[in-house]
């Protein structure tokens, strides 16, 4: 028995935390993961001379240091129809012809097996930098898994992994874990859903789920709409600038392109686009205490925001008007409006399809976790919605843990808990047991 | 014990011990002083505490030395332990051998298979049965033969594969009956409520517990009553469904009744008071019939006779005492031990607020009687007496406006509820406090008064009383005017 944790007792297990927008690794036991991989891939074909291959090989080896920079390019195969694939910030940043853009997630299941084993592979070779039969393995998934995946996922990591033991358990389990809960609402607003889960006793209530996909990724399109059709900006990634000057506030921006540029794909480009608007995204706007306002918005600072490329502008009440859509549908353009709820919606109708007897826990614990709930003001206004919501005979608590970290890793640090906690070793599915019963029982011993 | 040698210290009086001779002869004698001094050295050594063995002198020094006050209670620590307390002078750090830590394989005994895994133990446990073992706490599930099913657990609806279905998902989940029913596969089985899911298990638990009875074990009978589940979750539900509408709306309802509710606690409580009006006015009349019985054969200089009277007086007022009453409560001076002045007894008592006590001096001055009257004994009680009438009147004064203005009140009430119609008051309850004056026989009026507003406990010859009580201190101060 380790010292340190009450009742914790660590075996070295790893564990792994797949989402829309990345893949969280690291040891059990710490408080944040080794590395986030971002769940997009570059791919390109490798019709490159093998020498420049190999260089790639080289230089990217290089970069194997622990932290969340890790990158590499991996060459599989010898053959020319083979893919390079390019993993991590720092490969994926990288400007290269024909590299191609891609994710191996869709809906918070893990689509690509392909992708997805070579994203292992990296993890293991530059995160984790050792064995993987000395690890035993938890892996999170989305509460709303499939019985195929999770058993495809087990085979994946007793075959190809030989690892030593392997457990699956639902992130939103693991999220209200890392807040101190095992029974509550856990509101997960991530990439490319929000989604409402009951947690009741470490189990989570399958039929309540309610999603929508009101979250991360919708704001960054409604950013770029805003800032490419409205104010006519254009955006450049910081990879084309070659060098830029200062300009006065509005100004049109001046800035050279970079020589030798290679020729880059359309999807990659939007991909660094998209970048640029997550910063904007995430250090300009806010969401407004009370429902949006014109008039009383209207006074409030505006805040100054530069460009990569130089051009910067002051931006008032859009800073509101953007996320707003997420608390209050009459703001959301799109066109199947009507068939997304915001937050506070999706709350309440997942309590609402509970038990009644367990209706009271879930308003008396709703946990927020998830990068999107990292937007200014989020909380208070999540806060203030819900509250006019509850019914006045159930006390409501609006948990969120108060740092980024921890409410971006939220399922990460409740992985790294549970997989230390001395009581959980018995739960492990083994190596042993796995080949003696086979895939099928991850869902009987995972619920 | 330290206090009273401290007190022996000040007042500069020897120890216990000496003060025997000291007090017996007024002389002092050098042997005394020098015989109250010695003692005194000696008691002082005594007293001074031993330092513990091992204490720094200095630390010692700071601790008593600057007052020779007796040690602290405190506990010490002295003296106990290997360590020998103050003795160890500094933490035996990196002294002790190193328990190293090591990096070894455990199997879990909690677990049906042998995985083995690798943690950080101490080397001296090595080969222990693993901790966190013995929290592994299964729940022990009801089991039945194909026999026991066919012959007492068939049930209405239920299926054996369904039943199984069940128990195996008790066991999975542990008896968390809302994960139960959200894992409960509907596509094979019906779709069942919690309450259903419940009734099944816990009546499978009763009948196999009678079947299985064990005499040596008082076993808990199992009941679970379904319909009473599903009625009271029924109505949760409405609770839950309330639109904010009905909420508000039920708020105001709430409101209304707390405020009927106060206006008829504080109308009961007028009513008490007043009730409590009329018994002690009663009770004074009484007792003056008493007194009037017993005084008149006698002369009123008769000292016997008046100290009697006044005992006599002295217990009425006990009676009113325990009724609360009304009228002035002078504090009982024969109880009061000591020498006082006469005109004490006269003072009123502090309870009679500063309304009354004006209303008292304004009623005297009206009845040209002096406020500070010469105290003798006969004028103190009679005059005691008088106020004690006076503030009853006054108060009865006080409850027939009130009843009057409550009367006009529910009379434009009436009014304008139904306009149109006047409300006739009846003759007999309109006060006529002159009437009264006038004829002490037909005081029914305002009794009648004061029956209005609720005393329907009181009998009748209780009000008689009352009524001719009030008529009998109108009376008295009349006289007493001329």
């Amino acid at each position: 028995m380790s010292g340190g944790v009450y009742g914790g007792d660590e075996v070295g297990a790893l564990v792994f935390d797949p989402g829309q927008f990345s893949l969280r690794v690291g040891y059990a036991g710490e408080d944040s993961p080794k590395s986030e991989i971002p769940s997009t891939v570059g791919v390109s074909p490798n019709d490159a001379p093998s020498g420049s291959a190999s260089a790639h090989a080289m230089e990217t080896d290089s970069n194997a240091t622990a932290g969340a920079t890790t990158a590499t390019s991996q060459q599989i195969g010898a053959g020319p129809q083979e893919k390079n694939f390019h993993l991590g910030v720092v490969a994926l940043a990288a400007a290269r012809k024909a590299k191609e853009t891609m994710s191996y997630v869709r809906d918070g299941m893990i689509e690509d097996w392909d992708v997805f084993e070579k994203v292992l592979d990296h993890a293991y070779k530059n995160v984790i930098q050792s064995e993987a039969e000395l690890h035993p393995v938890l892996f999170s998934e989305a509460p709303w898994n499939q019985r195929a995946k999770r058993e495809k996922l087990t085979e994946l990591l007793f075959e190809k992994y030989q690892v030593p033991a392997f457990f699956l358990v639902k992130n939103a389990v693991l999220a209200a874990f890392a807040n101190g809960r095992s029974t509550g609402l856990v509101v997960d607003s991530g990439a490319t859903y929000t989604a409402a889960v009951p947690v009741h006793e470490g189990f989570v209530l399958q039929n309540a789920i309610v999603k929508s996909p009101l979250a991360g990724d919708y704001v960054t399109h409604q950013c770029l709409n805003f800032l490419e059709q409205e104010k006519k900006i254009e955006i450049v990634p910081p990879y084309m600038i070659g060098g830029k000057e200062e300009v006065k506030m509005g100004d049109p921006p001046k800035w050279t392109r970079r020589s030798n540029l290679p020729e880059v794909t359309q999807s990659w480009h939007n991909y660094m686009k998209r970048q640029v608007v997550q910063d904007f995204q995430s250090s300009v706007l806010q969401v407004s205490d009370a429902p949006y306002d014109e008039d009383s918005l209207s006074t409030i600072l505006h805040y100054p925001y530069e460009f990569p490329n130089g051009y910067n502008n002051e931006y008032g009440m859009e800073r509101f008007r953007i996320p707003e859509a997420l608390f209050d549908p009459a703001y959301n353009k799109s066109p199947n409006a009507h068939s997304m709820m915001s937050v506070s919606h999706v709350v309440t109708t997942s309590v609402g399809m509970c038990d009644i007897d367990l209706r009271p826990a879930l308003y008396g614990s709703v946990v927020v976790t998830g990068g999107n709930t990292l937007l200014q003001g989020f909380n208070e206004r999540l806060n203030r919605d819900l509250s006019v919501k509850t019914p006045t005979n159930m006390r409501f608590k609006l948990i969120a843990a108060n740092g980024p970290q921890e409410r971006r890793f939220g399922s990460w640090i409740g992985g790294s808990i549970l997989a230390s906690l001395g009581s959980f070793q018995q739960m492990w599915i083994s190596k042993q047991e796995y080949e003696e019963s086979g895939k099928s029982q991850v869902d009987r011993k995972c619920p | 014990m330290a206090s009273s040698a401290d007190v022996r210290e000040i007042m500069g009086l020897g120890p216990a011990g000496g003060t025997p001779e000291g007090g017996g002869g007024s002389m002092v004698t050098k042997e005394m002083i020098l015989a109250m001094d010695r003692p005194r050295k000696s008691g002082k050594k005594e007293v001074a505490p031993k330092r513990p063995e091992g204490m720094a002198r200095e630390l010692y020094n700071l601790l008593y030395n600057d007052s020779k006050d007796a040690p602290p209670i405190v506990p010490t620590d002295s003296n106990r332990g290997l360590d020998q307390g103050y003795k160890s002078v500094k933490a035996k750090l990196g002294m002790r051998k190193v328990r190293p830590w090591k990096w070894m394989p455990f199997t879990n005994p909690a677990r049906k298979d042998s995985l083995v895994l690798y943690h950080w133990r101490r080397g001296q446990d090595e080969g222990k049965e693993y901790p966190f073992a013995k929290f592994n706490k299964r729940l022990e599930m009801p089991t039945y033969t194909d026999m026991e099913y066919m012959n007492h657990l068939e049930s209405d609806g239920w299926t054996r594969e369904e039943t199984d279905h069940l128990l195996d998902l008790c066991q999975r989940f542990d008896l968390r009956f809302p994960v139960i029913h959200d894992r409960y596969d509907r596509q094979t089985h019906k779709n069942r409520s919690i309450e259903d899911l419940k009734e099944r298990y816990y009546g499978l638990c009763e009948k196999l517990e009678i079947l299985h009875a064990d005499p040596s074990k008082v076993s808990k009978p199992y009941v679970y009553d379904g319909e009473h589940e599903r009625k009271r979750k029924r109505q949760l539900e409405k609770l839950y469904n309330r639109t904010p509408e009905e909420v508000e709306e039920e708020e105001m309802l709430k409101n209304e009744l707390r405020k009927i509710e106060a206006k008829k606690r504080e109308r009961e409580k007028k009513t008490q008071d007043l009730q409590k009006l009329i018994a002690q006015a009663d009770s004074t009349s009484t007792i003056k019939t008493d007194k009037k019985t017993q005084s008149s054969p006698s002369t009123p200089s008769n000292k016997k006779k008046s100290s009697s009277s006044q005992n006599k007086n002295a217990g009425g007022s006990k009676d009113i005492n325990s009724m609360e009453a009304a009228g002035i409560k002078f504090p009982d001076q024969k109880s009061n031990p000591g020498v006082a002045l006469r005109s004490q007894r006269m003072k009123l008592p502090p309870s009679v607020g500063q309304k009354k006590s004006k209303a008292i001096e304004q009623l005297l001055q009206e009845l040209k009687v002096e406020l500070q009257p010469m105290p003798t004994e006969e004028i103190c009680s009679e005059f005691n007496e008088l106020r004690s009438d006076l503030v009853l009147l006054y108060e009865l004064k006080n409850a027939l406006a009130t009843c009057e203005v409550e009367l006009q009140t529910c009379k434009m009430q009436y009014e304008s509820l139904c306009p149109g119609k006047t409300l006739e008051i009846p003759d007999k309850l309109k006060p006529n406090p002159t009437l009264a004056l006038i004829k002490g026989e037909k005081p029914r009026s305002i009794s009648d008064v004061i029956d209005v507003v609720g005393a329907g406990a009181t009998p009748p010859m209780r009000k008689r009383k009352a009524a001719l009580e009030q008529s009998n201190v109108l009376k008295k101060i009349k006289n007493k005017n001329y």
